[in-house]
């Protein structure tokens, strides 16, 4: 597994194809623009990241839970789960299979209050509103839409090993993490493998950090268009981030979400 | 909040189990993982992947509790990506929302070492011979290799071999193939995201756990998965668990195991310096020296044990043993040069089917009703001081398999005409050995005990593993859950530097702000 991405799930059933991406979110488009879908992504990719470093967790179980959460709203409406909840369960779900320790029920619950109240309140005038018990329904639903698929490739072991193979490691290191880390809050995960998506922070740190490094990536020999395509995911996330301010924007953006109905409605009953 | 027609929708294409398969009354294994079922695809519900019917067995795996536990999780996770033929396959997972079990169906297999060995070993007591090729243990050994060898290679560390742990198919398309099961703890090692021991302290059942274990090594490594293909190669060979031991105070919060350790000097000897020199960086090191003398085991080694059970120490198969259980974790051999020994370019060379196309002599696997627990548990005990009855509970289903097996027996009294018949670990004779040979090395100062227990001992080593071992509850669980960590660290052999280096990485990376992106600088 670790040693052989090319046969794995997230290899063969989880990197989708673009077109399919979008004809997917066709629904949730019917209410809100692209760019709106995607600052609703940004917003709970946050909040995951939040919740995360609350409960101390590393980054590996962090970015995993957030290619779950991609993973079941790039099949799914954003209706048919509140959001809100499916992200806690992703991260409860990626920290057991990271082998971080099981975080307790309550502790889980207790910090998504927390957060909520602490970090969040711009978004939520409410409390939070799920159970333990809420979570691990959820659960069921997650492992189920991802099809049992629970190994996820990270960028970060291939960017390390690229880095090092490099040079330069102090200077670049940091910067292409946080890239990756950023990479994260765009489709990219879905779309490329991830040794790609580390070949493209690490050539966006080159350009921040004025490393000339084109010989290294000549010599590697990866389809430079793909690496391209990458960056330019990255870049327009930045872009969109630019004149973004989540704290204002964030409520209107919720209110134009489609949310589940958790009673049949009437039209249902006729058909 | 769910959608209710998302639920709706989910629920129609979810299939249940109960619907796909038969397996009501058909229990073979009950232990701390659970409930194993063999199951038959329902009349008319044809096999998904190639339309067709399919009257195939299959094994069931119903997850002990409710919800997805850590170790279900990672059994999933892992079996999910593993594809290779000595490993066991998932084939699906079954969810079932209504009382959150979690069901895993693998294919069916008739046989594992456990219930193997100790077919031989009841007939070994009651002097009678059991007829198998004469190269079956040196294939299973190379299948063995094969899996785990593939396991290592991606980075997976199995954690818990041991002989209930090791499936052997009966008849059908796969006959005679190994298939190493139940990865529960196994975990993808090339992140260590914790240390190993914080996790699941104590997981390798201690008669195949490796010396630096023991010693509280504070890793997993690959090295400690081939120490226990070595315990279950020496058992293969002799019928005995080699580092058989009593193991009452399993709920000792320590890995350090006094009489485990003494078992293996009492097998090995006293481990010299320069054998092993990190022997002193151990953690347990200063209570190694406390507690042991060298000079109690000056007379023992792993060439009189072998050789006290008729295996010269000139043989191939001894030299590719005392490979595998070299003391020093970082001077064992890999799973990969071990496949390259000398031991299986010689005839016989190691086949697909270990029973080689021969009659398979043991029986399948019995249903167990919950009354056969207790009572297997039981005679099981009893089995082990006077077996001369292997064959008591045979149900209807399995008269077959017993005509199979006379026919076998019958054989094999033509026996020493056919060369390629021969006792199993005893190519050397074909008189068999009597006594359990337990205590042999005379250096049992204080452990007047293990005789007594030795039949309790081998019934407990069944348990908690496998998928499908008719094993008991109790011991192991409290084991895992009971046993803390000991203080100090040993650098793990099995890591790069590339990996410990992304481990500080990690590190760096929470203590620091790393965990934002630019995004939220810019």
């Amino acid at each position: 597994m670790a040693g052989n991405f090319w046969q794995s799930s997230h290899c063969q059933q989880w990197i989708v194809d673009r077109q399919d991406l979008i004809r997917e979110r066709q629904n949730d488009l019917q209410f809100m623009s692209e760019e709106e879908h995607q600052k609703i992504l940004i917003f709970f990719c946050n909040f995951m990241q939040t919740l995360g470093e609350q409960l101390k967790l590393r980054q590996q179980v962090i970015a995993t839970a957030s290619v779950y959460f991609k993973r079941f709203y790039a099949r799914n409406s954003l209706k048919c789960i509140d959001p809100l909840l499916l992200a806690p369960t992703a991260i409860f779900l990626a920290s057991k299979v990271e082998e971080f320790g099981v975080i307790s029920n309550s502790r889980l619950v207790t910090t998504c209050h927390q957060v909520v109240k602490s970090k969040f309140n711009y978004a939520y005038a409410q409390d939070f509103p799920y159970r333990t018990n809420h979570i691990l329904e959820c659960e069921f639903y997650l492992l189920e839409n991802m099809d049992c698929c629970l190994i996820v490739y990270q960028p970060y072991r291939p960017l390390v090993h690229f880095v090092q193979d490099m040079g330069y490691e102090e200077q670049l290191l940091p910067t292409a993490w946080r890239m990756v880390n950023d990479s994260l809050r765009t489709d990219v995960c879905l779309l490329y493998p991830p040794y790609q998506i580390a070949l493209a922070c690490l050539m966006m740190a080159c350009v921040v950090m004025q490393k000339d490094t084109k010989s290294w990536f000549a010599d590697i020999g990866v389809d430079m268009e793909k690496i391209q395509e990458i960056c330019r995911y990255i870049l327009s996330f930045y872009d969109l981030t630019k004149n973004y301010d989540e704290k204002k924007e964030a409520q209107a953006l919720l209110a134009k979400m489609p949310k589940p109905k958790t009673q049949p409605s009437r039209e249902e009953n006729k058909h | 909040m769910m959608d209710y027609e998302f639920k709706v929708k989910t629920a129609a294409e979810r299939v249940k189990v109960e619907d796909w398969f038969d397996y009501e009354g058909c229990k073979v294994g009950r232990g701390t993982y659970g409930h194993v079922y063999k199951a038959r695809r329902k009349d008319g519900v044809p096999n998904p992947t190639n339309g067709r019917n399919d009257n195939r067995d299959y094994a069931l795996k119903q997850i002990e509790g409710t919800g997805l536990s850590m170790s279900a999780c990672r059994e999933i996770a892992l079996l999910r990506e593993l594809k290779n033929p000595n490993v066991i396959c998932l084939q699906k997972v079954f969810l079932s929302h209504n009382d959150r079990k979690v069901w895993l169906l693998f294919d069916y297999a008739e046989h594992d070492l456990w219930h193997i060995i100790k077919y031989h070993r009841a007939a070994k007591a009651s002097k009678k011979s059991v007829m198998v090729p004469k190269g079956m243990v040196k294939s299973l050994l190379h299948q063995i290799l094969q899996g785990i060898h593939y396991l290592h290679d991606n980075w997976v560390l199995h954690r818990d071999l041991k002989p209930a742990n090791i499936l052997v198919m009966g008849e059908g398309p796969e006959r005679g193939r190994v298939k190493i099961a139940d990865m529960g703890f196994a975990r993808l090692f090339n992140s260590p995201l914790k240390p190993l021991a914080d996790l699941d302290p104590v997981v390798v059942t201690f008669w195949y756990r490796a010396p630096e274990l023991l010693l509280g090594a504070r890793h997993y490594t690959k090295a400690i998965d081939i120490w226990a293909i070595g315990c279950i190669f020496a058992e293969l060979l002799t019928s005995e668990p080699i580092f058989h031991c009593r193991q009452e105070d399993i709920k000792t919060s320590n890995p350090y195991h006094h009489d485990q350790l003494d078992r293996i000097f009492n097998v090995m000897g006293f481990p010299l310096e320069k054998e092993w020199e990190d022997i002193r960086k151990m953690p347990e090191h200063p209570t190694l020296l406390k507690d042991f003398k060298r000079t109690n085991y000056a007379n023992c080694s792993l060439i009189k044990y072998m050789d006290r059970h008729k295996i010269k120490p000139e043989s191939k198969a001894f030299l590719l043993l005392q490979k595998l259980l070299l003391m020093d974790p970082t001077k064992r051999i890999t799973s990969e040069q071990a496949l390259m020994d000398p031991y299986f370019n010689e005839d016989p060379v190691p086949t697909s089917d270990v029973f080689a196309g021969c009659p398979i002599p043991y029986p399948k696997r019995e249903f167990l009703t919950d009354d056969d627990q207790v009572k297997e548990e039981k005679t099981e005990n009893k089995m082990q001081q006077r077996p001369p009855q292997p064959q008591q509970n045979v149900q209807n289903q399995q008269q077959n398999q017993v005509h199979q097996q006379q026919q076998g027996q019958n054989q094999g009294n033509n026996g020493p005409t056919d060369p390629k018949r021969i006792r199993m670990g005893h190519p050397h004779q074909g008189q068999n050995q009597s006594g359990m040979d337990q205590n042999n090395s005379g250096h049992q100062s204080g452990h007047g005990h293990q005789g007594q227990n030795q039949g309790g001992g081998h019934t407990h080593g069944g348990s908690g593993g496998g998928y499908m071992n008719s094993g008991h509850q109790g011991h192991q669980g409290q084991g895992h859950q009971n046993h803390g960590q000991a203080g100090g660290h040993m650098h793990p052999s099995g890591n790069s530097m590339m990996q410990q280096h992304y481990h500080q990485q990690n590190q760096n990376h929470q203590n620091q702000n790393q965990n934002q992106g630019f995004g939220q600088r810019f």
